[in-house]
């Protein structure tokens, strides 16, 4: 019972609340409720009637409507605090699966100032202090990942309980950018021995006339050796064959040859590699089934890498797709293509 | 609900510090709620109270550290069982108060995190209305309500430790809600219905307050005369009475023992009533009075002679004396009125009463039960009376607030030694003499007297006001008062104390502070005037406003209000200021958002996308969005795309970039908006009827369409 009711107030909130980069806070879509502390402000405001009532004092009954007003009054400055304030994801972290990603993003307040802002996902907060009318500010949220792929909170919770802390009113963002969660780097080093061996069983395969060979289009700076001229007068093609990518097998990182590990743990495997080979600045390749990453070096190839890494075999979320390529509401009728969205 | 289960486990925002200066406005507001109390505390609960929250603060510093929990125990302990020891099983709402004050002490020592900031926010907000029970002056009032807003401005210092703008701006933020919200207090104010008390509650104060007490030593008067504290202030509808016939009555003590005059009967014990503290109703005839009058933890009320009762919180008992139904523990009201019809002269005297009346110690004073002998011997009961009285006058009988101390067989070494006593001795001294002769006499203990308010509006009677006379029975007439005190010293019954004892200087001697003591200055005189008159009309008009005067003034508006329809009406308050205040939020959020006319139209043509299925999308043109929408509706194709071309020619066109004349380049704008909106609307026209010539897939919740950037 209590599973559906919570499924209901999911769908309901995430009808009111889309995926979007850029969520600004309305009515429509900002909650507001007493804390602990302002309900028992509420339990102490009836007593304090009770005891005007008892004693027939006047001006207890005055302190009591004042306080009470006042408590209407902390509703509005609460809720306002938010209101108009628009929140930003500017960039989706990367980082290694079991470390916090950090999310920015950035609250740029609307007419009035926003206090006392704080954002939180699951378990960590991050205040984000204070914002005064028509200025923005930056903050990273750390959000806490267990497992490599895309990374993307359900929901980012904005809260406030300014002024008098009686209050909260709060709101989520859901953002459609995904972080993206490198494999965790699992040491390797004995396994590499034997992908080097791997890679020597299949380096004595001769490398000319050899289905194995690696070839690839000529670029700028391979050595005119190398150039496969036979083929060339044959096809006109400029074809080079990568000597050292399979004479030196530790440049090339293959996911077979794990075999027989489970693929997250090769999938780990390679993130160390990845990390070790970048460090060193060698030069190196990628082999993943369905996905290869030509040698090369340096600190982009080695983040394309573990990018590769991260995602292989991942499917982007949908509404990310959607907002990829995103003109399918005029193919088909855009009422069936918006329902589906929003469940 | 998710948003239950996500909420509340989360932690009151543990800090483990609090920021020292919402603890530092936390202090200074306890500071400033012991003020109202600080007459009433015992010393030792005040030097806690400082004590811990001192050391509290140098924890802040981190010059100390805070107790650890068995420390803190024993310490919380100890004091908790000395204040049992003090309290000693009495419950009233004054021990209450102190272990509030108690608790506050205590819990500095455990304000750690900010869920204890707000256990001690609750108990100051409660200790500041019980403040009010014990005081309702206008500026205690003020007190009160000041140290509330200290406590606000450290909420919002907890919960914004960085506030911008500093505590300039909460202040600023405190008081403009304040004042948004005054009218709406107001009227909650005037409407709310004041309901009776729904049950009866302990009483304020069990401990002893200045006033005249039920027994009476000489001497007792004589140290109340040292204080100017008031008594009661008086308003009459007619004019007001002389002087000399100011006899406020308040008990009768009837029995003489051991050199103490008391109540013969003890005054049953009755369980504390309801508060009723309605004064009664509307304008004052000429023969009422109403009195005003402060705490005395007693039940009697003072009255002038020949008085009947008008409203309902006091009652007429035996012997002309005047009643409340719950001791007075808080200030009250209540209203009199001269008897016009003759007095009922009770022939005779029932036995018992003469009993009562005649009793007097076995032996002791015999020189005053020697002159009774003789008078009785001479003439009849008047002439007893007249000749003791005359003897008062003649011989060098002297009213002094320094009378000597007469240990032993007080009545006779004063009537024949000293010849120097206060009210008390000579009234006391009469009686003796007057039950020795077997004339029915008793002892009178209240008031007499009285000085002008402010604009000689009202009485003001204070306690150096208090006086004791004497009552005497005689055939044929009645009780019928005597005033020994007037013979001896007229100046006190016709003028006051003040006058009696100028001569002396010893009026208000030992009393530095009070502004009564230098009444001969005009400036501090009427400055306390002013002042008492404030303090005065607020009593009346605005603690005083309760039950009777709220629906008597109900009833003086249009459409004769009762309790019920008050009921109706503060609801009908509530709920339409809440409206209100919604209202004007959601009109401010909206002007804020669209003072741009083209922006405001555009978001009526994003509104039209959304509900044709086509809602925007971030960063995207209008041609773009006109062509998605035409690809959706080819019905409004045309009007779509037309409405984007003038859209983009209006963004960026240099037609209406700044440069052009001023009064051309707005009447440009307003065609162009009138063309905007005409096309809008044909768009929504051409839409519907689209939706109506093929009933498409219902796109019923409008999506949030959303174009941000």
């Amino acid at each position: 019972m209590s599973r559906l009711i919570r499924s209901r107030w999911q769908r309901w909130i995430n009808r009111r609340i889309p995926r979007s980069d850029v969520q600004r806070f309305t009515q429509k879509n900002l909650f507001i409720l007493p804390t602990a502390a302002g309900v028992v402000f509420g339990v102490l405001l009836l007593i304090m009637l009770l005891t005007a009532i008892n004693y027939q004092n006047s001006l207890i009954y005055l302190v009591t409507f004042l306080l009470g007003t006042v408590f209407v009054g902390a509703m509005h400055q609460t809720h306002r605090n938010l209101s108009g304030l628009e929140l930003t994801l500017v960039q989706a972290g990367e980082g290694f699966a079991g470390d916090d990603i950090i999310f920015r993003l950035r609250a740029a307040a609307g007419k009035d100032d926003a206090i006392a802002i704080a954002l939180s996902d699951g378990d960590t907060q991050v205040s984000l202090g204070h914002v005064p009318s028509g200025q923005s500010a930056d903050v990273a949220l750390p959000v806490g990942s267990a497992f490599r792929g895309y990374l993307r909170p359900d929901s980012i919770r904005i809260e406030t309980r300014f002024p008098f802390g009686l209050l909260k009113a709060w709101s989520w963002m859901r953002p459609v950018s995904a972080g993206v969660v490198f494999p965790r780097p699992v040491a390797a080093s004995d396994v590499a021995s034997a992908v080097d061996d791997g890679d020597q069983t299949s380096s004595t395969r001769s490398p000319e006339g050899n289905d194995h060979a690696e070839l690839r289009p000529w670029r700028d700076g391979d050595m005119s050796q190398r150039v496969m001229w036979k083929r060339f007068a044959r096809s006109g093609q400029m074809v080079v064959a990568d000597w050292e990518a399979d004479k030196g097998s530790p440049h090339w990182l293959d996911f077979n040859a794990f075999s027989g590990t489970d693929h997250e743990l090769r999938l780990s495997y390679l993130s160390w590699l990845v990390i070790e080979r970048g460090k060193s600045g060698a030069r190196f390749g990628l082999n993943l089934p369905g996905q290869v990453i030509e040698p090369d070096s340096g600190q982009a190839h080695a983040t394309r890498c573990l990018r590769a890494l991260a995602v292989w075999g991942e499917e982007k979320p949908r509404d990310m797709l959607r907002a990829a390529h995103g003109t399918r509401s005029n193919t088909d009728s855009g009422g069936k293509a918006m329902a589906g969205a929003r469940t | 609900m998710s948003f239950w289960s996500r909420s509340t486990p989360e932690p009151e925002k543990q800090s483990d510090s609090l920021p020292s200066q919402a603890l530092l406005w936390l202090m200074a507001s306890f500071a400033l709620l012991l003020t109202p109390q600080i007459d009433r505390l015992p010393l030792w609960l005040i030097l806690v109270c400082v004590a811990l929250a001192g050391w509290r603060w140098l924890a802040q510093q981190g010059r100390v550290r805070l107790p650890g929990r068995w420390l803190r125990t024993g310490i919380m302990l100890a004091l908790i069982a000395v204040y049992l020891v003090r309290v000693q099983g009495s419950f009233t709402v004054d021990t209450a108060a102190s272990f509030f004050v108690l608790t506050v002490g205590l819990k500095w020592l455990e304000t750690r995190s900010a869920r204890d900031f707000y256990v001690l926010f609750y108990i100051l907000v409660y200790l500041a209305t019980v403040n009010f029970l014990f005081h309702q002056e206008i500026h205690w009032a003020l007190v009160n309500i000041g140290s509330i807003a200290l406590l606000l401005i450290g909420l919002q210092v907890l919960n914004a430790p960085d506030l911008p703008g500093g505590i300039k701006a909460g202040w600023r933020r405190l008081a403009s809600m304040l004042l948004k919200v005054l009218p709406v207090v107001v009227l909650l104010f005037v409407f709310f219905p004041r309901m009776e008390p729904l049950w009866s509650v302990p009483l304020v104060s069990g401990q002893a307050r200045s006033g005249i007490s039920d027994t009476m030593r000489p001497g007792d008067i004589s140290n109340l005369a040292q204080s100017s504290a008031r008594a009661f202030r008086v308003t009459f509808g007619g004019p007001i009475p002389a002087h000399r016939d100011r006899y406020w009555r308040g008990l009768i003590l009837d029995t003489l023992d051991n050199g103490t005059w008391r109540q013969s009967g003890y005054e049953p014990f009755r369980r504390p009533g309801r508060v009723d503290v309605d004064g009664g109703i509307g304008a004052l005839e000429p023969g009422q009075y109403d009195v005003l009058m402060e705490p005395t933890d007693k039940r009697w009320a003072f009255a002038l002679e020949n008085s009947v009762a008008v409203s309902d919180n006091v009652v007429k008992e035996a012997e002309d004396l005047f009643r409340f139904r719950r001791p007075a523990d808080s200030a009250v009201r209540y209203r009199l009125a001269f008897n016009d019809s003759a007095v009922q002269v009770s022939e005779t005297l029932k036995p018992g009463d003469a009993r009562r009346y005649l009793q007097l110690p076995a032996s002791g004073n015999p020189r005053a039960r020697e002159l009774a002998a003789q008078l009785r011997q001479s003439t009849d009961d008047m002439g007893v009376i007249r000749t003791l009285l005359n003897r008062f006058r003649e011989q060098p009988y002297f009213y002094t607030l320094r009378p000597p101390r007469m240990p032993s067989d007080g009545i006779d070494s004063l009537l024949f030694d000293e010849m120097r006593g206060f009210c008390a001795h000579y009234a006391g001294a009469t009686t003796f003499v007057l039950r020795s002769a077997g004339i029915p006499a008793r002892v009178v203990v209240g008031y007499q007297g009285g000085e002008s308010g402010a604009g000689n509006e009202y009485l003001v009677v204070r306690q150096y006001d208090a006086h004791a006379w004497v009552e005497a029975w005689v055939e044929g007439e009645g009780w019928i008062r005597l005033d020994p005190t007037a013979a001896i010293s007229p100046r006190r019954i016709e003028s006051g104390l003040r006058e009696a004892v100028a001569d002396e200087g010893s009026f208000l001697e030992n009393n530095w502070a009070s502004a009564q003591r230098y009444g001969n200055v005009a400036v501090i005189r009427w400055m306390s005037q002013q002042l008492d008159r404030v303090n005065y009309q607020w009593q009346r008009w605005v603690v005083g406003y309760q039950g009777q005067s709220q629906l008597n003034f109900m009833s003086r508006l249009p459409g004769g209000f009762g309790m019920k329809e008050l009921g109706y009406f503060t609801a009908g308050i509530v709920g339409v200021g809440l409206l209100i205040a919604g209202l004007i939020s959601a009109l401010q959020i909206r002007r804020g958002r669209s003072k741009d006319r083209y922006i405001r139209l555009l978001d009526g043509w994003y509104q039209l996308c959304g509900r044709a299925g086509v809602p925007v999308r971030s960063g995207e043109t209008p041609a773009t969005l006109a062509s998605r929408l035409a690809a959706a509706e080819p019905a409004v194709a045309e009007s779509a795309r037309l409405f984007a071309r003038m859209v983009n020619s209006h963004y960026y066109s240099a037609v209406s970039a700044p440069g052009s004349a001023k009064g051309d380049n707005g009447q440009h704008h307003d065609d162009e908006l009138r063309r905007l909106r005409r096309l809008l609307s044909t768009m929504k026209r051409q839409l519907r009827r689209a939706g109506k010539a093929q009933p498409k897939i219902p796109s019923s919740n409008a999506p949030s369409g959303k174009h941000s950037d």
